[in-house]
């Protein structure tokens, strides 16, 4: 490992980023899933032109 | 007669199945609202980036007329996507947007953030190469830059605006003034 | 021998700290205790301070403020979008990435600033409502973390040396990760209106 090129402040930068694009897509994808949970729970289907509120 | 003809427009548009569909899918609606106000981000942004910058606010040291050009595309990018997601806003709920005051002031802003981007590109274009590397553009230029952010603000404040009913035909007296503005029909039954 | 690590690696070392702290809080439900603690700022923050009064008073005032913040989010994202989408190799390419992170980053901190006090208004006015709002908790936690990301972490690394020195890498995955977790603030911020 080249100690110029991965100084503190690289790997401070590498690793927080994917720390924080880890934690983001964890974060969408569920939202994701548990909207379509929502949808079928409410038409047994994915269906976005409808309010899965209004039962 | 015009208000009659947007009227008319309005409940065509408002007895097609789609927007009924659009307008009443909880999803669908908000995901197009949300993209309509996140591409702002894109389009405005761009745009503001090049007014900060002919004001001398951000990228002093990059040539004026490089920023104009090249942040052009992405701003005309957003800005397709905000006008097609705007139509489809517009679709979802025609007759009450037709006749909101604060839309109607929007669209004219509109027009004169058209104008005003036109008059500001083909000033610059006539002089930029005289001033390309200063901090701060002419005085001519900077205040079409004033101008560009003072019109959008307030296009931004108006689409705001646009979800309060305040002026609503429905809610207004016929004597009100706010009626005539928003082109209000005497005994109209849909709103 | 540690000390001397430590010294050497004070970025790492904080971030380390911040993440095991996130871990701690987690584990020890830290969160659950303190949030029954908060709703009566909240409350305070509705219906004692001056700033909720004239939310709640005058729509017109907080709708004109609301739009404040998406103008203030516009630039922000302007700013973002430009410096990151430079470092990516998608935007400006001719143009040193340096002269651009430069010469964003005086918009950025004035538009942030504007930004969370047009929010701090704007929240204020429906205090009792993103209270309950797991989607205003995130938005807070993003923001929280884009700042800390931007100011210790992005920042620093981007003034220290001339960036062809950087692994090209890290600067792909820094900038994305500075457009995904602004747009999470964005996005997360919409939301906030339509729940």
């Amino acid at each position: 490992m080249n100690d110029s090129k991965w100084d503190d402040r690289t790997i401070a930068a590498a690793s927080s980023s994917v720390i924080i694009l880890g934690a983001l897509l964890y974060y969408w994808v569920g939202e994701g899933q548990s909207m379509l949970e929502l949808l079928e729970l409410a038409y047994g289907s994915v269906k976005f032109f409808n309010n899965p509120l209004v039962f | 007669m015009i208000n009659e003809l947007i009227y008319d427009f309005a409940i065509w548009l408002d007895d097609s199945a789609w927007s009924t569909l659009l307008h009443e899918s909880y999803y669908m609606y908000n995901w197009v609202e949300s993209i309509h106000v996140l591409t702002l981000v894109v389009c405005l942004g761009m745009l503001f980036m090049i007014d900060l910058r002919m004001l001398g606010y951000a990228l002093p040291n990059v040539p004026a007329s490089n920023i104009a050009r090249r942040l052009n595309m992405p701003m005309l990018i957003g800005f397709a996507i905000m006008f097609i997601t705007g139509i489809l806003l517009f679709y979802a709920v025609p007759v009450r947007t037709s006749q909101s005051v604060w839309f109607r002031v929007k669209m004219i802003l509109l027009v004169a953030c058209a104008v005003n981007a036109y008059l500001f590109h083909r000033r610059m274009n006539e002089s930029v190469s005289s001033w390309d590397h200063d901090t701060k553009a002419p005085d001519r230029i900077r205040f079409g830059a004033i101008f560009s952010l003072g019109f959008w603000s307030l296009v931004v404040i108006c689409g705001r605006l646009v979800a309060y009913d305040w002026f609503d035909c429905e809610y207004t007296d016929s004597d009100n003034f706010s009626q005539l503005l928003s082109g209000c029909i005497a005994g109209q039954e849909r709103f | 021998m540690l000390s001397n690590l430590l010294s050497n690696y004070r970025t790492v070392a904080g971030l380390a700290f911040v993440v095991l702290a996130v871990v701690l809080v987690e584990f020890f439900e830290v969160r659950a205790s303190i949030y029954p603690s908060l709703l009566p700022f909240f409350e305070w923050l509705k219906y004692s301070s001056w700033i909720g009064y004239l939310g709640i008073t005058y729509g017109s005032v907080y709708a004109t403020i609301q739009a404040g913040h998406l103008i203030s989010m516009a630039i922000i994202g302007g700013t973002v979008l430009v410096t990151d989408l430079r470092l990516l190799g998608v935007l400006l390419k001719d143009i040193p990435s340096e002269t651009i992170t430069k010469g964003t980053h005086q918009c950025f901190k004035y538009s942030l600033m504007v930004a969370i006090a047009t929010g701090i208004f704007c929240a204020a006015g429906v205090a009792d409502k993103v209270y309950y709002m797991p989607v205003f908790w995130i938005k807070m936690l993003a923001l929280l973390t884009g700042s800390g990301f931007m100011f210790f972490i992005k920042q620093p690394l981007l003034n220290s040396r001339p960036h062809h020195e950087i692994d090209p890498w890290t600067l792909r995955i820094l900038a994305a990760a500075s457009i995904f977790i602004w747009f999470t603030v964005a996005a997360t911020g919409r939301w906030i209106g339509f729940s």
